[in-house]
């Protein structure tokens, strides 16, 4: 019996879909499997990072799909404290808008720091990536801040 | 009809295949978006709205996918609407789109059914559970199988007439290069010794499961008037529901159905459907459902459309009447297209555009769909001259 008397059940319903992610989001899952970061050169010469099919100005099909760079620069961020059940990060993080060198759209991902004093605008960030990778956003473990005179 | 006049300007399909698998669904709504767009020979700066239709989310697990899907559809800035009407919506969606035109409020119009069946499970889909009910976990050929027996038993049908309407579909399909089954070497002898799946349907006498979308590009008179190709004209558009039980339903002929069908053929004034309508494209996902809907459209009188195809009326060979001459829903099912492709492929036959299985002289022609637990109806009559 629950709230007022009412019969309540549980109802729970589950299937494996399929997603078929064709030749662009494809190539970018892939990427991140091999360890590299894509995006995709619009006809203005900007680029998108992560790609998209269509150009969300000029419906255009997208197609050059180009290897970006693994650093960048948080442009905004908000600090996570505690992170939320289904987060990918059990401790508490950045969550940042990072500009990847030579990219014209920000990606969204961790910053791996130990509290919000550590955070800035304007910092630069590299790739950490994790030792096995299945083709997903999270074989990034996240970004951490740039060690100067390393190569990225 | 009342208000605007509505052209067909283009059509545009996709070849249907039970897996798509080098597309995303943004892909696969692509093609057949762009077809269509090519032969209206108009781009995506001539079309003020997109209205989209497709199955359940359940059904790829992609909740409102209309959202995502407009970049693809070149909608940005532009009024993109999503319809809901079980399998029925690939027709459902051409007639909404259809009353934007109709009510003036658009010039252009392009419209879209899909479905990419290989990323889910209908039948799952179909048959989700309900607490403190059991479920039969019986699908679309479970529901379905009852009300044919039912059929079959009241009009007393010979019981081969269902192999008789996949036989001829089959043999359609294979002059329809985007039909999905094109299967060379059945025969009507290996219709009838198929396995037996929901008694009386045969595997043979059910439709297959398929990736695919039709798109069309529907404008008001003056986009009609200024096209270079042939465009069809819409003669009339009704759609109507019901409850799929209540006591005393005639689930054989519901009443929803009789009731579109009448004010589909008045609109388009026509008083004697199976003189004055040339090609039927009909939604017949299970092979009975030709003869049992040819009833309820007025094509036969009750208990009397098994004759129709026991004796080649609905032959696209020599039939005065022929039924899915591209093959129907027995030959490719896209669900959430299926509807469309009914209305698209009875556009095709009066603009003279439908190559090897074109009927000759097609005038006038019914686009049909129906969904749900046969509860869901949409119908459109076009004709080759103006209204």
């Amino acid at each position: 019996m629950g709230d007022g008397g009412g019969l309540r059940a549980d109802l729970v319903l589950e299937y494996p879909f399929t997603r078929t992610t064709g030749p662009v989001i494809g190539a970018f899952l892939t990427g991140l499997r091999e360890g590299v970061i894509t995006g995709i050169r619009r006809s203005d010469g900007t680029v998108m990072v992560p790609p998209v099919e269509y150009d969300p100005v000029t419906s255009e099909p997208l197609t050059e799909i180009v290897e970006v760079a693994a650093c960048g620069e948080v442009v905004s961020w908000t600090w996570v404290d505690p992170p939320r059940p289904q987060s990918p990060w059990d401790e508490p993080h950045g969550l940042a808008l990072i500009m990847l060198d030579g990219t014209d759209t920000p990606l969204l991902h961790g910053v791996l720091v130990g509290s919000a004093a550590e955070l800035w605008t304007g910092m630069r960030v590299e790739a950490v990536w994790r030792d096995e990778r299945v083709g997903h956003i999270c074989d990034l473990a996240g970004f951490a801040p740039e060690v100067p005179g390393a190569v990225a | 009809m009342s208000g605007e006049r509505i052209a067909v300007l283009g059509v545009g399909q996709t070849k249907y295949r039970s897996t798509r698998g080098d597309v995303s669904i943004a892909g696969l709504v692509r093609e057949a978006a762009y077809r269509a767009l090519e032969d209206a020979q108009l781009g995506w700066g001539d079309i003020d709205a997109v209205v989209i239709g497709k199955a359940p989310d359940f059904f790829e697990g992609v909740m409102m996918p209309e959202l995502y899907l407009a970049d693809a559809l070149g909608c940005v800035g532009k009024p993109m609407l999503r319809v809901h009407t079980a399998g029925s919506v690939g027709g459902s969606t051409a007639l909404v789109a259809a009353s934007l035109v109709q009510a003036r409020i658009h010039r252009r119009v392009l419209t879209l059914g899909f479905e990419k069946q290989s990323e889910s499970n209908a039948t799952w889909a179909l048959s989700l559970p309900q607490p403190f009910s059991v479920s039969a976990n019986a699908g679309a050929g479970g529901y379905f199988s009852p009300i044919i027996r039912q059929y079959m038993t009241r009009s007393g049908a010979p019981d081969l007439i269902g192999c008789m309407v996949a036989f001829k579909d089959r043999q359609n399909a294979l002059l329809n290069p985007y039909a999905h089954l094109h299967q060379h070497d059945l025969t009507f002898e290996k219709v009838v010794e198929s396995p037996m799946l929901w008694d009386p349907i045969r595997y043979s006498e059910t439709c297959p499961s398929s990736d695919g979308a039709c798109a069309m590009v529907l404008g008001d008179e003056v986009a009609g008037d200024a096209a270079t190709g042939p465009v069809a004209w819409v003669h009339g558009t009704a759609m109507r529901s019901e409850a799929n039980n209540f006591p005393g339903r005639d689930e054989v002929n519901p009443l929803a159905s009789r009731d579109c069908a009448a004010d589909v053929f008045r609109q388009a004034g026509i008083t004697d459907p199976r003189t004055q309508v040339d090609v039927v494209e009909v939604y017949v996902p299970f092979s009975w459902y030709e003869p049992m809907w040819l009833e309820s459209l007025g094509f036969a009188e009750p208990d009397n459309g098994w004759r129709m195809v026991e004796d080649g009326s609905t032959s696209l060979d020599g039939g005065d009447l022929p039924v899915n001459a591209s093959g129907g829903v027995l030959s490719s099912n896209p669900i959430g297209a299926s509807g469309m492709i009914r209305f698209a492929e009875a556009a095709m036959q009066v603009r003279g555009m439908a190559g090897e299985h074109q009927v000759d002289g097609a005038r006038t022609a019914l686009g049909h769909a129906y969904g749900g637990g046969a509860q869901y109806f949409a119908m459109w009559v076009v004709g080759s001259e103006k209204p």
